[in-house]
């Protein structure tokens, strides 16, 4: 039996070029480039990784709108075998509860699976949420955080990066993996499969066909809402300019307000 | 499919009483997270006149069960077991479940530390509830008794207020760092309710092969901090960071492109994949200031920065900037420390 690993990826706008709207304190999308999450990349990479050593089928899962399309065209292009974009108007505003109901059905609609990988959490909500959200939803094992994975015999053995250290772990399949954001070089698309990718396309599934009621999905099965937005506005400090020669009087500036102290030797 | 649940509103929310927050333990003892989570916890409790309830599980839990108490907190829920020694998601994730629709809180907490954001969502789609992610402000409205959850978004530029009015319980996670640690109280009174438990074996597949602890520098603690960034331009640069460092009796932090390049260790990363800090003096040398990096150190007292760009980003966050090369910067900047140091002791032996 081949091996099903199932990819979740999403597009995200970019960070380097994110536009909030001064008026309604909005994400201003057209102005916003869309590229795919960080850490998705080093998700479908470990995918990649084990399908090289050990065989498998690797599809790619995502929601959103129809132009995530270049994001799972691309993935197609590093190499997964299937694309499946969740696309609905229904959808639309989801927080991490019906993110992850969708994200589940869909993968049950899929059928059988042996490993789900994510990213650790994606660069614009950064939540961390979705993956163990579904892992829920599916009834499932999960391992967060995850810098290395491996595979062998029905087993997944992953490297874990606490705060205070590392954690190795066993667990069998089926299991869900996040894997940390910069944990593996993913590879380049080839031309070669850039030209298959675009050929084979990616397959959008609706409420319907994933099994979903409108009600249960988007904003309306969402139980968290966003009251407000404002700006964070920062403290003013004086950024007061000291050249080299002057170091001497910062210092003594330093221990005369106490932000130095003697006792911290 | 199996998976389907949905998430169903309280029918009747005014039945959904008290605050609770998960303690996480390491080996049985309590992290730094748990102290702040019982912080935040007791201030909204106070708020509504509610009881604050910590949730604790390890394999021996008893000594800390009674610290948490010293805290402040009124009630403590445990539940030991060898089995529950190191922290694993299905058992950890089931008996919280547990706990909460048994319990019924209107409030619930846990740090959004690697392990607290492996257990929330989990939990909150366990319980039919909804879970905001990495809280930086944490209120109640007193009438209502609706958790109003804020958490920066859009790259921190912006706050989100988050509310979840018709689900119960209230959930979210907590930043580290953000929330002080509270005072111990003066003669903790509280309710320590410990069960011994037996964990199914389906619970337990996950075997824990092995544990590598860092070492452990704790950033999130430290008064004064000296941080590298590129600016460095190699791995012996935090040689002169460290001297600094120890003459001024901080600790050395980094960048995370710092981190990467394997110029130092991750565990002194500050920033958003790293450690937020909050010391008294915050010394960003050869850092020009990414978002990332901001974000864990902007709630300093006070900031210097030393960059050779006038038009860098660090530059808005610092109360002092010596627009300089690092190592033109830096040993004029010890040799000072070191005289005054010396002048204020010999003031002192007067």
């Amino acid at each position: 039996m081949v091996l099903e690993i199932i990819v979740m990826v999403k597009q995200v706008p970019d960070s380097q070029e994110v536009v909030i709207d001064p008026v309604t304190m909005n994400l201003n999308r057209s102005l916003t480039r869309n590229v795919t999450n960080s850490a998705d990349e080093n998700a479908l990479e470990a995918a990649l990784r084990i399908k090289d050593k050990v065989g498998a089928n690797v599809t790619m899962i995502s929601m959103g709108p129809p132009q995530a399309e270049t994001t799972m065209i691309e993935c197609l292009a590093r190499g997964a075998d299937r694309a499946i974009l969740a696309s609905d108007r229904f959808f639309g505003g989801a927080d991490t509860y019906p993110t992850g109901l969708t994200l589940a059905a869909t993968i049950s609609k899929l059928g059988k699976f042996d490993i789900i990988f994510a990213g650790e959490e994606s660069s614009d909500s950064s939540t961390g949420h979705v993956g163990p959200g579904v892992a829920e939803f599916l009834n499932i094992d999960q391992i967060t955080y995850a810098s290395s994975v491996e595979y062998e015999d029905g087993y997944v053995t992953a490297e874990r990066e606490l705060e205070d250290g590392t954690e190795t772990v066993k667990v069998p399949t089926p299991v869900l993996v996040t894997v940390l954001l910069n944990s593996n070089s993913p590879r380049m698309q080839t031309l070669r499969r850039k030209i298959d990718a675009v050929k084979k396309g990616m397959e959008m599934w609706d409420h319907d066909k994933i099994g979903l009621q409108p009600e249960w999905v988007g904003v309306r099965g969402s139980p968290t809402i966003v009251r407000k937005m404002r700006p964070i506005k920062e403290r003013e400090r004086a950024a007061k300019k000291i050249e080299i020669d002057n170091i001497g009087d910062l210092v003594r500036e330093l221990y005369e307000k106490n932000i130095l102290k003697l006792e911290e030797e | 499919m199996a998976g389907i649940k949905l998430a169903t509103p309280a029918a009747k929310p005014e039945e959904y009483k008290n605050v609770f927050v998960f303690l996480e333990t390491r080996e049985d003892k309590l992290v730094r997270p748990a102290l702040e989570m019982i912080g935040v916890g007791k201030r909204i409790a106070d708020k509504v006149g509610e009881k604050l309830y910590c949730l604790l599980l390890g394999g021996n839990i008893k000594k800390e069960a009674k610290e948490a108490v010293s805290y402040g907190c009124d009630v403590v829920l445990g539940a030991e077991s060898p089995d529950l020694s190191v922290y694993r998601t299905l058992p950890y994730s089931k008996i919280i479940s547990d706990f909460v629709k048994q319990e019924k809180p209107n409030i619930f907490l846990i740090p959004a530390t690697r392990n607290g954001r492996d257990l929330a969502s989990r939990i909150a789609v366990s319980c039919e509830a909804g879970v905001t992610a990495d809280c930086t402000e944490l209120d109640i409205e007193q009438d209502t008794r609706i958790l109003s959850a804020n958490r920066p978004t859009y790259g921190e530029s912006m706050l989100a207020e988050i509310l979840c009015k018709r689900h119960r319980p209230q959930m979210a996670t907590a930043r580290a760092g953000i929330f002080p640690v509270p005072d111990k109280v003066q003669s903790p009174k509280g309710d320590i309710r410990i069960n011994d438990v037996k964990i199914e074996k389906a619970l337990l597949r996950k075997e824990i092969l092995d544990f590598k602890k860092k070492n452990a520098v704790d950033l999130t603690a430290a008064k004064v901090v000296v941080s590298g960034g590129m600016g460095l331009g190699k791995a012996d640069g935090f040689k002169l960071i460290g001297e600094l460092a120890d003459e001024i009796g901080g600790v050395v932090g980094s960048t995370r492109p710092a981190a990467d390049m394997g110029w130092i260790t991750r565990d002194h990363q500050v920033g958003q994949t790293g450690q937020t800090v909050r010391p008294r003096l915050y010394i960003a040398a050869g850092i020009s200031g990414k978002i990332q990096h901001i974000m864990g150190m902007k709630n300093s007292e006070t900031i210097i920065a030393i960059n050779t760009d006038p038009n860098a980003e660090i530059i808005k966050y610092s109360d002092f900037v010596i627009n300089a090369d690092l190592y033109k910067a830096i040993p004029p900047l010890i040799s000072s420390v070191k005289e005054e140091k010396k002048k204020l002791l010999a003031a002192n032996k007067k």
